[in-house]
Order: structure tokens, then C-alpha cells, then sequence
């Protein structure tokens, strides 16, 4: 039975994902390990995102804060306002957030980057020069990615709350002590341990879609630009799924 | 005419000459695109051999055959006594340190300085090397390309004939013994065209190298080929010296010599 | 060169930040739940632990000093809770201590509350029990007014009967020469009717109530906890308690008025004139009847309350709709 044609594009991409996933699991784990320029591109990755990704924290726990105040003042319990805004940052905001903006920017520079390493043959250039490009660019970019991800949600948490913190300050006045004190009374390790394991997710999906993407590009400099927005479309995407997976596996493990 | 060649050569020099290149009956497809149909080729020690063609005709498809960047669907490729298609990946890099490869797009890591360019394979190949060692490497082949100035800067910093000259420094720096040139001259201007195929021709004779080129620029074939192959429909249609394939009545042939 | 290693050492204070941020979030977070600190355990004993859970906290006199280590099942009428305390109370707490449920804020998670003793006993040690009180439960307060409702049903029902029964008598009229008696008596009559009806109307309001709380409808099972409501609720008990009392009182009266008017009637005697005659016992009766009305009256001021109640008005809204849908 013919399928329609973007019905088969999709499947034939999702198994050809699948497939690079695989190639990933298969490649990373053997020798040799390209460990220098792993570190390159956890410095590229990691390190250069986190002034982007502490300034949107900032705002979002700012803006969060001022949004959800009005609310909990008409229930008289303005107090509860750290407590509401350390769960929210912590469970959710935090890792989702930090995680699209990382696919907005880390995806969509992987994604650009080897798409036109591969339009300008610099892939099948690595590739004389003695080097799997695979584990040289993919393996690097991905585990990169994976590893950045939580350590960047970890340090926009601390900055969105320190945005809340002024937030609260802004209308009324609480201690930097009494915010944090309340803050970490309402969390417990099941709020925290689930968001960070689900960060790791999000990050290996951002840099495995960006790396499919950019490697599969197709000739010409429109191939480049188009992998680099549908790298950016899919993992953001796959972000939300991940999400929907990780709410449903911790309720079933009754994290909740 | 092959035979013939091989005849001819030998009453020349007096010596078997030595094929450091060898493609036997090689097939490629790209699903009902047939490339490349039985094509033969061979390439003696110390000899620059053109494939000339249209654009499309296969020439990529050839040279990239050759160093197992493309895997052909049916012949042999023997490349300095190995056979590309029986090797595990270990010692086709080991051939592949051998065979210098200079891309059509020069294919310059575009976030490495022309420094690290350089280095790159010769940290991958060469590991054994000390920094001082890798740094005089560089130097030396720069020098030689004429860009020794250019070490530190970025390759979007430079011209188009610069890149060609430190994509050919990144292919000489190992010291191959066959150089494959994908279409040198395309998309420089004339002048630099021809500065480049005369620096092709110097680097020959300096490094002791033998060559494939393919390309479909009459000019830096002239100046640079010993041996012309036609590739046409897929085969070896005619071959010979410039010379000899301008004084071709075929009609085919004729084509690229208006 | 020298730049990637000092890339290194960027993306190095990069990654030690976030270590120590998550370092101190989890420290921060296992604090309350005594991860990190010694600590040692007492235990407590109680029929109903409401809910309760591992986890929950633990006050001395308001102050946190543990957690809710496990909850176990000891028989069907006995459960035993765990919970660890900071070491440091160790010269605080005495084995006298009562501890008591009770909610954290207005519908907050459940903690326990150990109040101190007033005469210290000897210190508590590692694995003692401690005196549970008794806390009372929404579910108890419910039985009572259920009780109260039921009774107060069945003197309405009394009361309708010796009414009916009063009404239908013709005979019993007619014995009665005098004008005024039979009119008093009517009037009596309309005004018990008028209390059994408002007693009617009541007990169902109250059914409704009970029923969705028992169904855990809406934020009223929650808010029946809070301190403030629950006083007023059991004020209304009290008060129906009370109209109860009255209710009984008089439907005693009333019966054995029924009773020697039944008598005199059947038999054909004249004390039952001469009893209908004598305005005292019909200005008792009127008083009685007062009395109930008054009752009634307070308890509906007591509802009228609840419904202004700003957490029930939502509720009550509801309620008034659904009856008005139903008219319609």
C-alpha cells in the first residue's frame, strides 16, 4: 500500500536516526577516544552557552516570580511565593527552558557546522587524513552535549531562583536566607534527582539531532541552512516528548 | 593503445616502468546511473596522468574510488601493491598516508588556523612527532607553497588560490607518493589558475610524486599532464599525450579541443 | 597552545560550578530529611495516623528537629510511627512528651507536634515510645453531628405525629367549648409545624454537607481541618445539641398530653376538659415551642455564617444553584 510521501519521509528518517543513534553506541564506546577534542567542544558547547543561558533563566525566574505573585496574594498566601517558584524552576521550568534555548543555539551550530563540513567535503577530508569524522565530530559533539546540558540547567536553577529572589524583592522584602531557606524546605530530592537525569536526555537528544542533521546534509549551501532549522525543529521537539516520557516515568516510579 | 603506450614507454626509457596505480574493470553505479563501466587505468612511478571529462562523467567518483571514500560495485583498484577493496580500516589509513588528496572545495577545517590545518594529519598519521618537529614541518611545507606568512590565520581569512595552496601544503605535508588533484583549477580565475598548475608541476618534481588529475580545464591539463585519458560514457575512450589526442579526428575527443 | 589551555581552565571552573551548586542543593535539600546529620529514633503510637507519611516532618514545641522515618502497620487498631530526631535533642525530649497530628498551614502536609511535658521525667532515649493524644478527627466531628441530626429527626417526626394526631381528632374538637383554647392550640400546632419543617430542612442541609464531605467533594474535606471552621461547626453541634435536648423535652410533654387526652377522649372522662382548660400547660407549650423555634433559628444564623464563610461561599453558591435547577 502506497504510504503518502511525507509519511514515508518521516519514517525513513526516523529509522535512519535510529540508525545513527545506534552507530553512535556502537562507535563511542571503541578506541580510540578523541579526548582532546572532546574537551574542546565541552569548553565550545558548555562553557560559551552560559551567558545565554543564565540570562533567560534570570528573566524566567524574575518574570515567574511577578506573574504568580497577584495569584497567591488574592489566596493571602503570598508567603508560599518561593516554595511555588523553587518547585516550578526546579521540576520543570529549569530543564525545559534551558534546553530549548540550548537547541536553539547548540543544535541549530552543530547542525550548521558539520552540514557545511560536509558540503565542503572538510568530512571526507578527516576521513583521508587517517580520522573516523565520525567519532572525530559526532561522538565528540554528542557526549559534549550530553554532559553540558546538566550542568548548565544546574546553573540556570541557580540563577532563575536569584532572578525570583529579586522578583519577591521587587514588591515586597524577604532575606536572601529566608528565600533559599524556603525555597529548599519545599524541595526534595524527588523534585531534583528526576529534572537532572532528564537533562542528560535532552542534551544527548539536542547534540544527536544536530549531528544527523549536519552530517546528512545535502549538497549546496540551502542544505547547510536546512539542517541547521530542522536540527533546531526536531530537538526541540523531541525535547517536549522527552518530557511527556520523563513525567510519566517518574509518577510510575512515584517520584511525584 | 594502452598496450601500445606501455610498449612505447618501455623503448624510451628501456626499463619496466613501475605502476603505482592499477584499476582493473571497474563498475560503479548510483542506481540506474551508470558511472563508471569497466574503466582501466594505470599510473607509472614519476608520471602525471589527466582524466579528463564533462562535468558529471564520473571523474569524482573516481579518484574518491581510489581512496576508499567510494567503494566501486564491482573491479579491482591496486594502490602501491594493496588492494583498496581487501583492506580493514587500519591499513587503508596506512595506504591513505601515501596517497595525498587535494578536494575540489579544498576542504580547509574552516575553525583550525592554517597551522592546525596543517598539523591535523600529521598528528593523526605521523604521532610520534615533537612540537618542533610538527612546527618545522609546517614551515617547511609553507615555505614551498610560497604562504609562509599565513601561518597563524583563519582559512576564511584568505583568497580563493591561497586556500588551493594550503590545501595542496595539507596534502604534501605527509610526502605521498600519489597525489589525486579533484579539479585544481575550478572556480579560480585564469591567472591563478595557471599559478596553480604550475605550482602543481613544481611540487611533482620537488616531492617526487606521481599524479592523477581530473579535470576538464584544457590549460592547467596541457601544462601539467604527461598522459591525457579521455573518460567518456563510463570507459577509457582514447588516451595519450596532449599532442597526440589534438590530432584525434573522433568526434568526441574532438569536442574538448575547440 | 596557550589558549586552549586556558579554554581548559574556563570550561574547568565551568564544570566545578555547576558541582558545587548541585553539592549544595542536595545538601541544602537532605538537610531537612536528616541525610547528613546523627541522628536517633522514638516512636509514637496512634489509632489513626491520618494520612501520614515517611517524610513528613517533626516539631518540638514549633521547632523542626526530624522527619517521619517509616509508618507501620502494628494491629488494626494500632499504628506505629518511626521518626528520626536530631541527636542534639537528645536533652530536650522526655519520655512524658505528648505528640499530636496536626497540618502545616491551612492545607499543608501533615507534621507531627511534640509538646513538651511540663514535669520532666526521664530523658527519651534511642527506639522509645512517646504518648500519643488523641487528635480529634473531621470524620468524628461528622459522627456527632450525625447523631445530633438524627435525633433531632426523630423528635420532628414525634412532634408531626402528636400534631397530625391532634389535628385529626374531630371529636376532640368539639369537646372543647371553649374558643380560645382551640385557637391557642391551633396556633401552637402551626408553630410546631413551622419548627419541624425548619428541623426538616436543616437535617437535609446537613445531609448534603456530610454526604459530599464523606465523598471528599470539592476543598471541603480539606478546609474542614482548619482550625477556625471546625469551631464553628462544632458550636453549630452544640447548638443543635441543644434544640435537640429542648425538642425531647417537649415531645415528652406533648405525648403525655396526647396520652390523657387519648384517655379522657376514649373514655368519655372529664379531666381531659378540665386539663385543656388550664392555660399554664398551653403556655408551657408555647414556650417549649419558642424554645425550638429559637434553636432553629440560631442554627440557621450558624449556617447563614458558614455560607458567608469566604472558603465555603464557593460551595454554598453551588448548592444554591443546583437546588434552583432543580426547581426548575
Amino acid at each position: 500500500m502506497p504510504l503518502p510521501q511525507l509519511w514515508r519521509r518521516f519514517l525513513s528518517e526516523t529509522g535512519e536516526m535510529s540508525r545513527f543513534t545506534g552507530r553512535f553506541f556502537v562507535q563511542g564506546f571503541k578506541p580510540r577516544y578523541e579526548f582532546s577534542e572532546l574537551l574542546h567542544q565541552c569548553f565550545i558547547i558548555g562553557y560559551k552557552s552560559l551567558p545565554l543561558v543564565g540570562l533567560t533563566g534570570f528573566i524566567m525566574g524574575l518574570v515567574l516570580t511577578m506573574q504568580l505573585r497577584p495569584s497567591l496574594v488574592s489566596y493571602g498566601v503570598e508567603s508560599e511565593l518561593p516554595m511555588m517558584v523553587g518547585i516550578a524552576v526546579v521540576r520543570e521550568i529549569g530543564p525545559v527552558i534551558t534546553a530549548l534555548i540550548f537547541a536553539g543555539k547548540i543544535g541549530s551550530s552543530i547542525g550548521a557546522e558539520l552540514g557545511s563540513m560536509k558540503v565542503t567535503e572538510q568530512i571526507d577530508a578527516m576521513e583521508v587524513s587517517g580520522t573516523n569524522p565520525f567519532k572525530y565530530l559526532v561522538v565528540t559533539r554528542v557526549l559534549a552535549a550530553t554532559l553540558m546540558l546538566p550542568v548548565l540547567v544546574i546553573l540556570s536553577d541557580a540563577i532563575s531562583l536569584f532572578g525570583s529572589f529579586i522578583g519577591v524583592n521587587i514588591r515586597g522584602v524577604t532575606s536572601f536566607n529566608l528565600f533559599f531557606k524556603q525555597v529548599f524546605d519545599a524541595l526534595s530530592f524527588e523534585d531534583f534527582i528526576p529534572a537532572f537525569i532528564k537533562s542528560y536526555f535532552f542534551g544527548f537528544a539536542v547534540g544527536i539531532v544536530g549531528c544527523f542533521k549536519g552530517f546528512n546534509s545535502s549538497k549546496g549551501t540551502e542544505g547547510v541552512g536546512r539542517s541547521a532549522n530542522s536540527a533546531v525543529v526536531v530537538s526541540s521537539v523531541l525535547i517536549f516528548i522527552l518530557d511527556l516520557l520523563a513525567v510519566q516515568v517518574t509518577d510510575i516510579l512515584g517520584l511525584n | 593503445m594502452q598496450a601500445v603506450f606501455t610498449i612505447e614507454r618501455k623503448a624510451e626509457t628501456g626499463v619496466e616502468p613501475e605502476d603505482v596505480l592499477t584499476i582493473k574493470n571497474l563498475y560503479k553505479s548510483f542506481g540506474s546511473n551508470h558511472v563508471l563501466i569497466d574503466f582501466n587505468l594505470e599510473l607509472y612511478k614519476g608520471e602525471n596522468v589527466a582524466v579528463l571529462g564533462k562535468s558529471g562523467s564520473g571523474k569524482s567518483v573516481l579518484i574518491k574510488c581510489i581512496i576508499g571514500l567510494l567503494t566501486p560495485d564491482q573491479g579491482t583498484i591496486n594502490v602501491l601493491g594493496h588492494n583498496i577493496g581487501e583492506l580493514n580500516i587500519h591499513e587503508l589509513d596506512e595506504i591513505r598516508t601515501k596517497v595525498g588528496f587535494l578536494f575540489q572545495s579544498n576542504a580547509l577545517y574552516d575553525s583550525m588556523t592554517v597551522r592546525e590545518n596543517l598539523e591535523f594529519p600529521l598528528r593523526r598519521h605521523w604521532i610520534k612527532l615533537t612540537t618542533a618537529e610538527r612546527t618545522g614541518k609546517v614551515k617547511e611545507v609553507l615555505n614551498n607553497v610560497g604562504l609562509a606568512h599565513t601561518i597563524d590565520m583563519m582559512p576564511a581569512e584568505l583568497s580563493g588560490g591561497m586556500r588551493k595552496r594550503i590545501a595542496l601544503a595539507r596534502t604534501l605535508i605527509l610526502d605521498p607518493e600519489i597525489i589525486l588533484y579533484d579539479e585544481p583549477t575550478t572556480g579560480l580565475d585564469p591567472i591563478t589558475g595557471k599559478g596553480i598548475s604550475i605550482l602543481i608541476k613544481e611540487m611533482g618534481e620537488k616531492y617526487n610524486t606521481s599524479a592523477l588529475l581530473i579535470s576538464h580545464d584544457m590549460k592547467c591539463i596541457r601544462m601539467t599532464a604527461d598522459r591525457i585519458i579521455m573518460l567518456i560514457d563510463g570507459k577509457c575512450y582514447a588516451q595519450g599525450t596532449y599532442e597526440e589526442l589534438k590530432k584525434n579526428n573522433d568526434e568526441k575527443v574532438k569536442q574538448f579541443f575547440e | 597552545m596557550a589558549k586552549k589551555s586556558i579554554n581548559n581552565i574556563k570550561l574547568g571552573i565551568f564544570v566545578l560550578a555547576g558541582l558545587v551548586v548541585i553539592i549544595f542543593a542536595l545538601y541544602m535539600i537532605g538537610r531537612d530529611t536528616n541525610m547528613f546529620g546523627s541522628n536517633y529514633t522514638l516512636k509514637v503510637r496512634f489509632e489513626n495516623v491520618q494520612g501520614l507519611t515517611s517524610g513528613n516532618n517533626v516539631r518540638y514545641a514549633g521547632i523542626q528537629v526530624g522527619t517521619v522515618k517509616r509508618v507501620k502497620i502494628l494491629s488494626d487498631t494500632l499504628i506505629e510511627v518511626s521518626m528520626l530526631i536530631d541527636t542534639k535533642m537528645k536533652k530536650y525530649i522526655h519520655k512524658t512528651d505528648v505528640v499530636s497530628m496536626s497540618t502545616d498551614g491551612l492545607m499543608g502536609n501533615r507534621i507531627l507536634n511534640i509538646t513538651p511535658a511540663k514535669d520532666g521525667y526521664s530523658l527519651a532515649e534511642n527506639g522509645d515510645v512517646l504518648i500519643a493524644k488523641r487528635s480529634i478527627s473531621t470524620d468524628d466531628m461528622l459522627e456527632t453531628l450525625d447523631k445530633t441530626n438524627r435525633n433531632i429527626k426523630d423528635v420532628s417526626e414525634e412532634l408531626k405525629m402528636t400534631f397530625l394526631r391532634i389535628n385529626s381528632s374531630s371529636a376532640f374538637w368539639k369537646l372543647l367549648s371553649d374558643e380560645t383554647l382551640p385557637n391557642n392550640l391551633r396556633a401552637s400546632a402551626v408553630s410546631i409545624r413551622h419548627a419541624a419543617v425548619n428541623a426538616d430542612k436543616m437535617i437535609a442541609d446537613i445531609h448534603l454537607i456530610i454526604n459530599d464531605v464523606k465523598a471528599g467533594k470539592g476543598s471541603l474535606g480539606a478546609i474542614l481541618t482548619d482550625t477556625a471552621i471546625s469551631y464553628n461547626l462544632n458550636e453549630a453541634v452544640v447548638k443543635i445539641q441543644q434544640v435537640g435536648d429542648h425538642a425531647d423535652e417537649l415531645a415528652k410533654q406533648l405525648t403525655s398530653i396526647a396520652e390523657t387526652i387519648k384517655q379522657d377522649v376514649n373514655t368519655g372522662k372529664g379531666p381531659a376538659h378540665a386539663i385543656l382548660k388550664d392555660s399554664s400547660i398551653v403556655m408551657n407549650l408555647n414556650n417549649s415551642l419558642s424554645n425550638i423555634e429559637k434553636g432553629t433559628a440560631s442554627f440557621n444564623q450558624v449556617m447563614e455564617a458558614l455560607k458567608h464563610n469566604f472558603l465555603l461561599r464557593g460551595y454554598f453558591r453551588k448548592l444554591e444553584k443546583k437546588q434552583k435547577e432543580e426547581q426548575q
